[in-house]
């Protein structure tokens, strides 16, 4: 294939790579910025919704409804988390991310111990291809792409037009303040938790014709969310947008014309450089 | 009343060390494999340790430190013929290096942007030793007990294969590590380290560069980290990928919130107790990592002192 | 005489500013200190009175203007080095460590003049320690307190702390930020008596809002507003100044 050839395919890669990408990191994102943590055990949420995704596809009703049932089951398990084991430790930063931590392991292994080790593909819920003139391209990964964009957009549309996106930035701006005006930071918390990982299952769901489901997925989910979410801001929906289109066409064209390895480790070092140089740290809070 | 606490920490450390040294010789062979490995283990935990409990800095990369040491000694063995010493020395000597330039980068930033700073670069590093596999060998990782040339003293050689020397190697090596961390935490530095960890700012004003103080606990935990893996790859003959990979750097951290951070002892325990716990584990199921995970949260949600800690805090004030 | 004047100023600011922001907090302050003052600064909430001193101390950097100690030029200096050349700063809100005992609080002070060199920062004999500690601790009065958690002392004792552990440093300017703010009248009384007694050999600058302790001490007074200098005198002078009477009138 010719060298446009090449460059157009690794674009259109890193078009739905960043699409999925935003999807994937903006949970992420909102829980960083609303509840000022950092949740380590986000990457498993996306593979929760993935291996969720499987088993539908096994069974009469088939793939689609998963990528309802996924996201309230992994909400729901992300609400139990806050409620027992978050709240618990009061959302102390580094005792989060040594829970999380845990978690990523409890949940990690018990899909293990059910799911089992091996990689499932699941057939796509529609197949078609577009033709273009050096190869031909899978129709599903463009709906995939597109069903994204819209619920990035719905979710843009919560935080802006409803009391609940309210309520969330408000908390995310001055939690005090906040709760002077009568706003449960803590009903706030569990309903951003949740809805974080409400965000990153339907992604894994949604992917999971292409990528097939397999319990060690969250890592790499979670590494390049925790790229895009540095890099975008914590709790701003247009940078993490930006982020991930950045970081899906730069690793698209990277993986297509060098290696996917190389690829992750400038990744990797671009998140620590930004963190390191960035003055005010991570929360903006660090530093004088 | 300071001077019996002195005699009293340093005995009670001494008999741990004379306890260890005794155990090879009556335990199977089986525990004496197991208790070799928890002591070169155990290192990495003091040394990472050093710096989450004392200077208060919490890193999710120590896993870069201890493969700097367990590939500059592998390599130059495999590679250069190195002695067991030299290669030692060096594994050490990466760890620093790591450390220092690791520190000198990330120190400005605190708390948990240096956690995710310092998982960053250690990942980056892991990535690494994968793509430059031709060296490393990748996850598949090399073995070196074809060149490793035994130890000479004394007119008689000591081969690494033979279980008592495995055995009194890491036992050494632990024994000096151990004593260098109480000696340490009483030392005017410790005293120090333990300010900037409770209370940054006022230590700056009493006329301390806390930075300097910061950058000097990364170096002693990175070259204790490193020694660990040296002595790790010595004792196993084998050098990998898995141990520059996250969970690598994710155990220290295991080990040394069980036993205690902010102790001597709590570091040898919680890697005991861990080691045992995932070896047993393991036989039984192949989710084992799943008992990390809990233990992380149980120890995190009732127990953030850990054992010595809570041993400390109830009935024994004076321990280090 | 202007040599001898220049010789003996321990601390001048020429045009030392801050900004925060958008916030002038102070505003081309030139101030001077002499030796032996015991010298009180005054003014209303935000007039940037402890701005200005956690500039000369180091804990801030200036946006612009100077700093000069005993005639050198230390606006640069970290607030580190300026502890090692006698600046000596104890914070308005107690800032000890509460989990150290109260010994190991004056012992972190005490030992950064004895950490000279490498072997002195290894290993320091506790008899050698223990001296300059006990010395200070027994200062301000809280010898017989030694082993307990800074934290379970009463707020006055923690107070004398901080004095103590700034004694254990040997300063030469001693900077007291509020340092009768949250105290009963007797232990207000017994903290005057040992400035008194410090200021001996200590010259001592005092941010303070209780002007009864103010007339009782203070050799000089400096009134800050809005970031400036008001005025400057003795404490009667600025009792009976119309200016001064004119912003805390506003209060």
């Amino acid at each position: 294939m010719s060298f446009e050839g090449h460059l157009f395919l690794a674009l259109l890669e890193g078009t739905v790579t960043g699409f999925v990408l935003a999807l994937t990191a903006l949970g992420l994102s909102l829980v960083f910025g609303v509840m000022r943590i950092v949740n380590v055990a986000h990457g498993e949420f996306f593979m929760l919704g993935a291996v969720i995704a499987w088993y539908f596809s096994t069974m009469p009703g088939g793939f689609l409804p998963a990528l309802v049932a996924a996201p309230l089951l992994v909400g729901g398990v992300a609400f139990l988390a806050d409620r027992l084991v978050l709240r618990r430790i009061e959302y102390k930063p580094e005792s989060t991310i040594v829970a999380t931590i845990g978690l990523l392991y409890i949940i990690q292994q018990l899909v293990l111990t059910v799911y089992g080790p091996y990689a499932r593909p699941v057939a796509a819920p529609v197949y078609f291809r577009i033709d273009f003139p050096w190869f031909g391209y899978s129709g599903y990964k463009l709906v995939v792409a597109g069903v994204s964009a819209a619920l990035l957009v719905a979710t843009w549309l919560v935080l802006s037009r409803t009391t609940l996106g309210l309520y969330m930035r408000a908390t995310q701006q001055d939690r005090e303040m906040a709760q002077a005006f009568g706003v449960s930071v803590h009903r706030v918390y569990a309903l951003v938790f949740s809805l974080g990982a409400g965000l990153a299952a339907i992604a894994g769901a949604l992917v999971v014709p292409v990528q097939q489901a397999h319990y060690l997925m969250g890592l790499d989910a979670l590494l390049m969310s925790f790229i895009v979410v540095i890099i975008g801001g914590l709790g701003s929906l247009g940078g993490t947008l930006a982020a991930a289109f950045l970081i899906g066409m730069s690793d698209g064209l990277v993986s297509v014309f060098f290696s996917p390895t190389l690829a992750k480790i400038i990744a990797t070092l671009l998140v620590a450089l930004v963190l390191v140089l960035r003055t005010g740290g991570l929360f903006g809070e660090e530093g004088t | 009343m300071r001077r019996t606490r002195a005699r009293a920490v340093w005995a009670l450390h001494l008999a741990i060390l004379l306890l260890f040294a005794g155990l090879q010789f009556v335990v199977p062979p089986f525990h004496q494999i197991m208790l070799a490995r928890i002591m070169a283990l155990a290192v990495y935990a003091i040394g990472y340790n050093v710096l989450l409990g004392y200077a208060g800095l919490m890193s999710l990369g120590h896993a870069m430190f201890f493969a700097s040491g367990m590939y500059a000694t592998g390599l130059t063995i495999l590679h250069f013929g190195f002695g067991a010493g030299a290669a030692f020395g060096l594994g050490v000597l990466a760890g620093a290096i790591m450390a220092t330039a690791i520190g000198l980068v990330t120190l400005r930033a605190s708390g948990v942007s240096f956690l995710i700073v310092t998982m960053m670069f250690s990942q980056a590093f892991y990535l690494a030793t994968l793509y430059f596999n031709e060296i490393t060998m990748g996850d598949q990782g090399f073995i070196i007990s074809g060149r490793l040339q035994p130890l000479v003293a004394g007119g008689r050689e000591f081969p690494f294969s033979d279980p008592a020397v495995k055995y009194n190697l890491a036992l050494v090596v632990f024994a000096l590590s151990l004593m260098l961390s109480v000696w340490l935490t009483r030392s005017p530095i410790g005293r120090v380290l333990v300010a900037v960890r409770e209370n940054e700012e006022r230590t700056r004003l009493l006329g301390y560069n806390t930075s300097s103080y910061k950058l000097l606990a990364l170096i002693v935990s990175g070259s204790l980290a490193g020694a660990s893996g040296s002595i790790y790859t010595l004792m196993f003959s084998y050098a990998g990928s898995s141990f520059a990979s996250i969970l690598f750097s994710i155990y220290p951290l295991l080990w040394a919130l069980l036993g205690g951070t902010g102790t001597t002892l709590g570091p040898l325990l919680g890697t005991a107790l861990m080691t045992y716990v995932v070896d047993i584990a393991s036989g039984l199921t192949s989710s084992y990592l799943l008992v990390v995970g809990a233990t992380l949260v149980i120890l995190i949600m009732w127990f953030p002192a850990g054992v010595m800690g809570g041993i400390r805090a109830r009935w024994v004030r004076w321990l280090p | 005489m202007g040599e001898v004047a220049a010789v003996t100023r321990l601390l001048e600011t020429t045009a030392l500013s801050k900004t925060f922001g958008g916030l002038e907090a102070v505003r081309r302050v030139d101030f001077r200190l002499e030796r032996g003052e015991i010298r009180a600064i005054i003014g209303p909430n935000g007039a940037g009175k402890t701005t200005l001193v956690s500039m000369i101390s180091g804990r801030i950097g200036p946006t612009s203007g100077r700093v000069l100690f005993k005639g050198r030029d230390i606006t640069g200096l970290k607030a580190w080095d300026r502890v090692a050349l006698g600046i000596v700063y104890t914070f308005q809100v107690t800032s000890i460590f509460k989990n150290l005992t109260v010994y190991e609080n004056v012992a972190l002070a005490a030992q950064r003049r004895l950490m000279k060199g490498a072997l002195g920062r290894l290993t320091l004999p506790q008899h050698i320690l223990a001296e300059p500690v006990n010395r200070a601790l027994a200062q301000v009065g809280l010898a017989d307190v030694g082993e307990q958690d800074a934290g379970s002392l009463p707020y006055g004792h923690q107070k004398l702390l901080e004095v103590a552990m700034a004694l254990a440093l040997r300063p030469e300017m001693l900077i007291l930020d509020e340092p009768t703010q949250g105290l009963a009248p007797e232990e207000i009384t017994a903290l005057s008596l040992l400035i008194r007694a410090l200021s001996r050999g200590v010259t001592i600058l005092l941010i303070e809002h209780n002007m009864a302790v103010v007339l009782d001490l203070a050799t000089k007074v400096t009134v800050m507003d809005k970031g400036g200098l008001l005025a400057e005198g003795t404490p009667y002078e600025i009792e009976t100044h119309p200016d001064v009477q004119k912003v805390y009138l506003g209060l």
